[in-house]
C-alpha cells in the first residue's frame, strides 16, 4: 500500500499526484489496477505518460515469479548445514541446521536450552569458524560456561595430536578467536530486539567488512521473554509485534542464507494440564523445525524429542548429555 | 533505514492511522514532515511533532550503534564478557557449600530466585545477603549497599543487627590474623551503624505499589550508585491473592521480570526474588512447586529451592546457567546463615526434637 508521491518514479510530478488524488487513486495499487484510457480522460493527462509511469512502477513494485528448477539450483548452492557440535542432536536435525531456516528450542525452566545454544555457538565458532550473533533477553548468557565448553570441544579434537607441545598454546589461541567470533547484544524488550536486527540487517546488505566478517548464525534466547509482556488481555498489539518478528527473522534467514535459532518456553493450559510450547498458535507455523526438551530426574542428560520438521518423521527421540 | 513503521514504539491507534495512509517505512515518516503527516492522518501538529521525534530517535540510535554506541547499546564480543566476568565479584552468603553450589556465590548482573516452604529460611537468606553486600573488598567482598523491598512484613531489623554484629566480628578476627594495613582501614567504615544505614528499606502492600517501585527503582540507583543488591522479599505474596484475570497477571509479571532485567544489568546488581511454593495435584500424588506458575519459572535465571528432611534444612540449585544441579544442607544460627556443623561438634540439640520448625533458641552460641 505505497501512496504515491513525487519523485518515486521519473514522470510523477507533485501537480500529477494532486490530480490522481482528486480522482481517488492515492497508491500505487489504484493506480495500476485502474484503466488508464479513463484516467486520461478524467484528469487529462496524456495517457502515454500514465502508461511510462505505470511501466516503471511496475518493475519497482511488483513481485517476480521464478521457475522452481532455478529455485531449486539457487538453493542448492546457498544452503548449507551447519554441524551443531552434538553428533545426536545432528541427527535428530537430519545433520544439521539449515541455514535459510529458523529452529526452535523449546522446553521447561532448567531443561538446557540456554545450554545447548550455547553448545551450538561454541561448535560454529571454534569448527567451522563463521561468526555468530547471540541475542540475548534473559540475562542468562555466561560466558565462562561458553569458555568452559570451547575448552571441551579442543580437548576433543586435540586427542588426535596430544604430542606436540605448542598445541597447547594454539588451542588457546584458538579458543580466544572463537570468543571473538561470538558477538553478544542484549535486548531486553520487542523493540531493541527489532532495532538490532534492522541494524543487522542493514549491516549485511551494506556488506561491511568489519570484525564482524561473515555471519552463518542467528541465536535468539529467548524470544518469549520479550514476547509474553505484549501478549494476553485484550490487547491485539502483541501479536502484531510477534509476526512483525517472525517476518524479519525469516527474511533474515533467507536473504543472507543464515541460520536462526529460536529458544522458547514451554506453558500448561491450566495447572494440571499436559506442557505446550508458549506463545500460541500463531507462533507455532514460524519455525520449521521444533525440538523439545525434557529434563530427567537428577541426571545431566536431557531427552531431545522432534515435535516438527519438514524433513524427519515427528516423535523422534534422542538422549542429549549436557554436563 | 527502511525500518518499517510496524517496528517503531508508538501508539497502537497511530499505527492504524499510519498504515491506512500507506505509510511503510520510517524514512517516508521523516521526509514527509510534521506539516504534511497531520494533513495526511489528521492528527495535531503537536501529535505528529512528538511521534516523529520518537522514530527520529529510533531511527539515529540504529545509526550511532556502529559508530562505537553509548552505554545504552549492549553489544559486546563474548571474549569482553569473559573478561568481564572473571573480574566481577560475588556476593558471599557465609555458607561455603551453597557459595560452592552457586560457583562463588550470589551472582552480580543476574535474577536469583529462592522458593521455600514457610520457616525454611527464605527471609534469613536475604538479611544475609543484604550484610554481605557491604563486606568490604580486601575481605572477598563487593562492598556495595542493599536495596530491600518488603512485601510480606518479614524484616526484622534486631535479627539484622544480630546477623551484621556477627559478620563484623568474623571480619575483625581476619583482620587480627592477617594484620594487614587496607583491612585495618576497612574495618573504620565497616560498622554495625554504617551496614545498617546503606540497606534501603521499602514496604510495598500490594502489587501496585511493588510495579510502580521497581518502576521507580533505575532513578533510584542511579543516585545511589554503589548499590549492588536488590531484594524483594515476596514477589508472590502480592500476586497470589485477589487476581481473577490470570493472564493479566503472567503479563505482569513477565513485564517485572523484563524490567528486573535490565536494572541487574545496567546498573551491575545482583537481583534476588523469593517465591512461595504451592501444590501441584498430579494423577496419584500432590508435589510441591514454586508458585506464580509455569511461565515466571524462566523469569529467574538461577533457581534455588530450599526444602526439608526431616529436621535439616537443604537448598538444591535446580536451575543455573554454568552450575551443575545439587543439594547441600545449611543451617540457621543467631549469628545467620551457616554451614552444617560435622555431627561430632554439635551437643545442644535436644531443642530440635521438640518442633523441628522453631529455631531453637540460645544454646548454639559458640560452637
Amino acid at each position: 500500500m505505497v501512496v504515491l508521491r513525487a519523485g518515486l518514479c521519473p514522470g510523477l510530478t507533485e501537480d500529477m499526484i494532486q490530480l490522481l488524488r482528486a480522482n481517488g487513486i492515492r497508491t500505487v495499487v489504484d493506480f495500476v489496477s485502474s484503466d488508464l484510457e479513463d484516467v486520461a480522460q478524467k484528469c487529462s493527462l496524456s495517457y502515454k505518460a500514465l502508461v511510462a509511469v505505470r511501466r516503471v512502477l511496475l518493475a519497482q513494485f511488483s513481485a517476480f515469479p521464478a521457475n522452481g528448477a532455478d529455485l531449486y539450483e539457487e538453493l542448492k548452492s546457498s544452503t548449507a548445514i551447519l554441524p551443531t557440535g552434538s553428533p545426536s542432536l545432528d541427527q535428530l536435525l537430519d545433520s544439521g541446521l539449515y541455514t535459510g531456516e529458523v529452529t526452535e528450542l523449546m522446553g521447561a525452566p532448567g531443561s538446557g536450552k540456554t545450554q545447548v545454544s550455547l553448545g551450538i555457538a561454541a561448535s560454529v565458532s571454534l569448527g567451522l569458524k563463521q561468526h555468530v550473533l547471540f541475542l540475548d533477553s534473559t540475562g542468562g548468557f555466561t560466558a565462562s560456561r561458553l569458555y568452559q565448553m570451547l575448552q571441551a570441544q579442543t580437548e576433543d579434537e586435540e586427542e588426535q595430536a596430544r604430542q606436540v607441545l605448542g598445541r597447547l598454546r594454539l588451542s588457546f589461541v584458538l579458543q580466544l578467536e572463537a570468543l571473538q567470533r561470538i558477538q553478544v547484544v542484549r535486548v531486553f524488550n520487542i523493540y531493541e530486539l527489532l532495532s538490532a536486527l534492522q541494524e543487522l540487517r542493514d549491516r549485511l546488505s551494506q556488506q561491511v567488512v568489519s570484525s564482524t566478517g561473515p555471519l552463518k548464525m542467528v541465536l535468539l534466547d529467548s524470544v518469549s521473554a520479550v514476547i509474553y509482556p505484549l501478549l494476553g488481555g485484550r490487547q491485539s498489539e502483541g501479536l502484531a509485534l510477534m509476526m512483525q518478528l517472525s517476518r524479519e527473522l525469516k527474511m533474515l534467514a533467507r536473504e543472507f542464507s543464515l541460520a536462526v535459532v529460536v529458544t522458547n518456553q514451554v506453558t500448561r493450559d491450566s495447572s494440571t494440564g499436559p506442557l505446550k510450547p508458549a506463545l500460541g498458535r500463531s507462533w507455532s507455523f514460524v519455525p520449521s523445525t521444533r525440538v523439545l526438551l525434557e529434563s530427567k530426574e537428577g541426571s545431566t542428560q536431557r531427552a531431545a524429542s522432534l515435535a516438527k520438521s519438514p524433513r524427519q518423521p515427528t516423535g523422534m527421540q534422542v538422549e542429549l548429555d549436557i554436563g | 533505514m527502511q525500518r518499517e513503521v510496524g517496528t517503531l514504539p508508538l501508539a497502537p491507534a497511530l499505527r492504524a492511522r499510519l498504515a491506512a495512509a500507506g505509510f511503510q517505512t520510517a524514512q517516508e515518516l521523516l521526509d514527509t514532515g510534521p506539516c504534511g503527516l497531520s494533513k495526511e492522518i489528521g492528527i495535531s501538529r503537536e501529535e505528529a511533532l512528538e511521534a516523529l521525534q520518537v522514530v527520529r530517535q529510533e531511527c539515529h540510535g540504529d545509526a550511532a550503534r556502529p559508530a562505537g554506541g553509548s552505554g545504552a547499546t549492549r553489544k559486546y564480543t563474548a571474549l569482553e564478557l569473559l573478561e568481564e566476568e572473571q573480574s566481577q565479584g560475588f556476593i558471599i552468603t557465609f555458607c561455603s557449600a551453597l557459595d560452592n553450589i552457586l560457583g562463588g556465590g550470589v551472582q552480580l548482573t543476574k535474577i536469583t530466585e529462592i522458593c521455600g516452604a514457610p520457616g525454611v529460611g527464605k527471609t534469613q537468606l536475604c538479611m544475609q545477603l543484604a550484610v554481605d553486600v557491604q563486606i568490604p573488598e580486601c575481605f572477598g567482598g563487593v562492598a556495595g549497599e542493599a536495596v530491600f523491598i518488603d512485601t510480606e512484613g518479614s524484616f526484622m531489623v534486631d535479627r539484622v543487627v544480630d546477623i551484621a554484629a556477627a559478620c563484623v566480628q568474623h571480619c575483625h578476627l581476619i583482620a587480627e590474623a592477617q594484620q594487614e594495613e587496607d583491612h585495618q582501614k576497612a574495618l573504620e567504615t565497616f560498622s554495625l551503624e554504617n551496614i545498617l544505614s546503606h540497606i534501603y528499606y521499602f514496604r510495598c502492600r500490594d502489587y501496585t505499589e511493588l510495579l510502580a517501585q521497581v518502576y521507580l527503582l533505575p532513578e533510584f540507583l542511579s543516585e545511589h550508585s554503589k548499590v549492588r543488591l536488590v531484594v524483594i522479599d515476596g514477589i508472590a505474596f502480592p500476586f497470589r491473592h485477589d487476581f481473577e484475570d490470570l493472564s493479566l497477571r503472567t503479563r505482569l509479571l513477565n513485564g517485572l521480570a523484563q524490567q528486573l532485567i535490565i536494572i541487574a544489568n545496567d546498573h551491575r546488581a545482583a537481583v534476588v526474588l523469593t517465591n512461595q511454593m504451592t501444590t501441584r495435584i498430579g494423577q496419584s500424588q500432590s508435589t510441591l512447586v514454586p508458585a506464580l506458575g509455569e511461565s515466571w519459572g524462566h523469569a529467574a535465571t538461577v533457581r534455588l529451592i530450599l526444602h526439608w528432611d526431616n529436621s535439616q534444612r537443604l537448598a538444591t540449585l535446580y536451575k543455573s546457567p554454568s552450575q551443575k544441579e545439587s543439594t547441600i544442607a545449611y543451617h540457621i544460627t543467631s549469628r545467620g546463615f551457616r554451614d552444617v556443623q560435622p555431627p561430632a561438634v554439635t551437643h545442644s540439640t535436644e531443642g530440635t526434637e521438640l518442633n523441628p520448625r522453631k529455631r531453637p533458641r540460645a544454646e548454639e552460641e559458640k560452637q
